[in-house]
């Protein structure tokens, strides 16, 4: 695949047009234009280009890149091609405080209306803080304590989960549905929220992409390299975690995106990491646009939910790009 | 120090508009309907102007409408009961998966599936005037239409059968029907079994199953649903009234309480008498002895709308069938 940057920006705007362009009611492409350039006197079509499709579209296209940013952060940070934005905590965090949330009766207030996504975004930050305390043996974070840490607090956040999920009379199905990565609450107001944290978080990732070439050495070679390990790791967890927990609360769990977009583009574009790491997200963002599309497509007029969508489309892809890869093993 | 002062202000203020709204103070309505007030005002002006209705929802919402509503979706299976039993069957333009009754309501657009995701694209372009939540919709749902410009009004389940009559009328009111007639009926129907069940001394136990998947701990239902209520209205006596909701029963405590009948509430889905029978544990139980394993449509109980009463019907009759000959 030549042209990186082009190729990926192409993929990526071409998914765009597609979301805004299908949905369950046909919209002709003229009247597509007009409803976009604020021509039309269809009020219908306005409300449902402005109010459902775009707003929806950036949403899917913001999460798509934090999960594959961050996914791409992490899979080099602890140099395992198993890692994934949830390696470490998040989902299971954010899907603990869902549920936690979701067994409550809120008010129709605008807190209690978010009370779902900020409670998961809440929870979600701090299983990852008691991941890091755990991890940390006198002032040094051990990869593999952190990796170790992650998958415990994990473990234990799900079975939390489930018994909640058990002891539940009503809210199952939503419960289900948010696990699963179900787009359900759209509108500005959502997509507007997520835009600081992603802007900053994955801003600090792509700065950080001549730090995670270095870190590939060890860290003891790093830290010979004039690098300070320690905190350039705190400073990519942070930033990784800030992203994937703020996708996760208000997208619910969408899984494989963050864990394989950055193995095709590594297999694409190679091992440097100042480009794995923009490519994912664009090309993320793109792939996650797919997914949602062929939601919506497939059992219409119901949708499905995403999380399944994205292992069922993503599963084929990758071990095709898996078996047509030349330089296999390149780690 | 005015720096810190405009922050704390600027905090307090963030704080308040986070706040619960207090609850509304209730005021004294003298009509005889207690869950909504109905105001008619006339606008002020010299044209003939429509007027304006105003409702308070089951979640506090103030929705107004400028006059009965001609164009209605209906986002839950009793809410679409309801609009064709007051007889606004023509004026609903759409409905959720779910909602298969009466065989008219099949032929209204399908707008999705309730409990995963509206078709909110659909709903806009059929131009709906009012939708008609129901507590199996979510307060995010609610919102999110609102935000389209839509009018959402969300009907709250209710827990007997007078609550039920009450958004009869409300559905009615919101709809420019009337439904005092319908109410009168199911009265007189409920009367009529009042009279042949109040009289009787016995009352056999009924152990509903809602879900059996699990054999040694089938799911029923207790108090403050309808199902123990239209039991316990038909004669019978609920084995798990004692405890609140959906609970599951372990098989023990079935057999412990013998009912003399065992009454299949998932029958929809392929559970007969021979299965149940065919359970470890459950072949010594009276009701699978004496053939008192009946199949029930569970959604003349589970759908809190007018058919209510036709499940209650159900009940006394599949409880006492020498009264209804």
């Amino acid at each position: 695949m030549p042209r990186p940057y082009i190729t990926s920006a192409l993929f990526l705007l071409i998914a765009l047009l597609l979301s805004i362009a299908v949905g369950s009611i046909f919209i002709p492409p003229g009247e597509l234009w007009r409803v976009l350039i604020g021509m039309t006197t269809n009020e219908s079509f306005r409300t449902i280009v402005w109010d459902i499709r775009l707003p929806r579209t950036i949403l899917i296209t913001l999460v798509g890149a934090a999960l594959a940013g961050s996914g791409a952060a992490y899979q080099g940070l602890f140099r395992n091609p198993l890692a994934d934005p949830y390696l470490i905590g998040v989902a299971s965090g954010a899907g603990l405080g869902a549920v936690f949330a979701l067994s409550i009766q809120w008010q129709y207030t605008p807190l209690g209306l978010l009370a779902v996504p900020l409670i998961a975004f809440i929870a979600s930050l701090l299983t990852v803080y008691l991941v890091y305390m755990f991890a940390n043996i006198g002032g040094v974070v051990p990869t593999t304590n952190l990796i170790l840490a992650g998958v415990a607090f994990s473990s234990f956040a799900t079975s939390l989960t489930s018994f909640l999920m058990l002891r539940s009379t009503g809210e199952l199905r939503r419960a289900i549905g948010w696990l699963l990565g179900g787009v359900s609450l759209i509108g500005w107001d959502v997509t507007l929220a997520l835009i600081p944290y992603l802007l900053i978080g994955l801003t600090t990732l792509v700065l950080n992409g001549y730090a995670l070439n270095i870190l590939q050495f060890g860290d003891d070679q790093a830290t010979q390299m004039g690098l300070n390990a320690r905190r350039t790791k705190l400073i990519i967890i942070v930033a990784a975690s800030l992203v994937t927990a703020a996708a996760v609360s208000f997208a619910g769990i969408i899984g494989f995106v963050g864990l394989v977009v950055p193995h095709v583009v590594r297999i694409w574009w190679g091992v440097d990491y100042r480009r794995i790491i923009p490519l994912s997200i664009v090309s993320g963002a793109g792939l996650l646009l797919l997914a949602d599309i062929l939601a919506r497509v497939v059992i219409a007029p119901q949708e499905l939910p995403l999380g399944i969508i994205t292992a069922l489309v993503g599963a084929p892809f990758f071990l095709w790009v898996l078996r047509r890869a030349k330089n296999q093993g390149t780690w | 120090m005015l720096r810190k002062t405009l922050l704390i202000t600027l905090l307090i203020a963030l704080l308040a508009a986070c706040a619960p709204q207090a609850t509304p103070t209730v005021a004294p309505v003298a009509t005889d309907v207690p869950a909504t007030e109905v105001v008619m005002t006339e606008a002020p002006t010299e044209a003939p102007a429509p007027a304006m209705l105003s409702f308070t929802d089951g979640l506090g919402r103030e929705v107004k409408l400028d006059g009965p509503a001609q164009y209605v979706i209906s986002l839950a299976p009793s809410n679409t009961e309801i609009l064709f039993a007051i007889g606004a069957g023509s004026q609903v333009v759409g409905r959720d998966a779910y909602s298969d009754y009466p065989a008219e309501a099949r032929d209204v657009t399908d707008i999705g599936d309730t409990y995963a995701d509206l078709n909110t694209e659909l709903i806009v372009s059929l131009k709906p005037d009012l939708i008609l939540a129901a507590e199996i919709n979510t307060a995010e749902q609610v919102k999110v239409l609102e935000d389209l410009g839509l009018t959402v009004y969300y009907l709250k389940n209710p827990l007997t059968l007078e609550e039920m009559y009450t958004n009869l009328e409300i559905v009615a009111q919101l709809t420019g029907k009337d439904a005092t007639a319908l109410i009168d009926s199911l009265k007189a129907r409920v009367a009529a079994v009042d009279e042949k069940i109040m009289p009787l001394s016995s009352r056999p136990g009924v152990f509903y199953e809602i879900d059996g998947t699990d054999p040694a701990k089938p799911y029923t239902a207790g108090s403050g649903t309808f199902i123990n209520l239209l039991i316990e209205r038909a004669g019978g006596h609920n084995i798990a009234s004692d405890i609140e909701g959906y609970p599951q029963l372990s098989l023990e405590q079935v057999v412990a309480a013998d009912p003399a009948f065992i009454i299949l509430g998932d029958s929809a889905f392929g559970v007969t008498a021979e299965s149940i029978a065919a359970r470890p544990g459950w072949e010594n139980l009276s009701a699978v002895k004496n053939g008192q394993v009946l199949p029930f449509d569970d959604n003349l109980l589970s759908r809190p709308g007018p058919r209510l009463v036709d499940g209650l019907e159900a009940l006394a009759e599949l409880l006492r069938p020498e009264l209804f000959k």
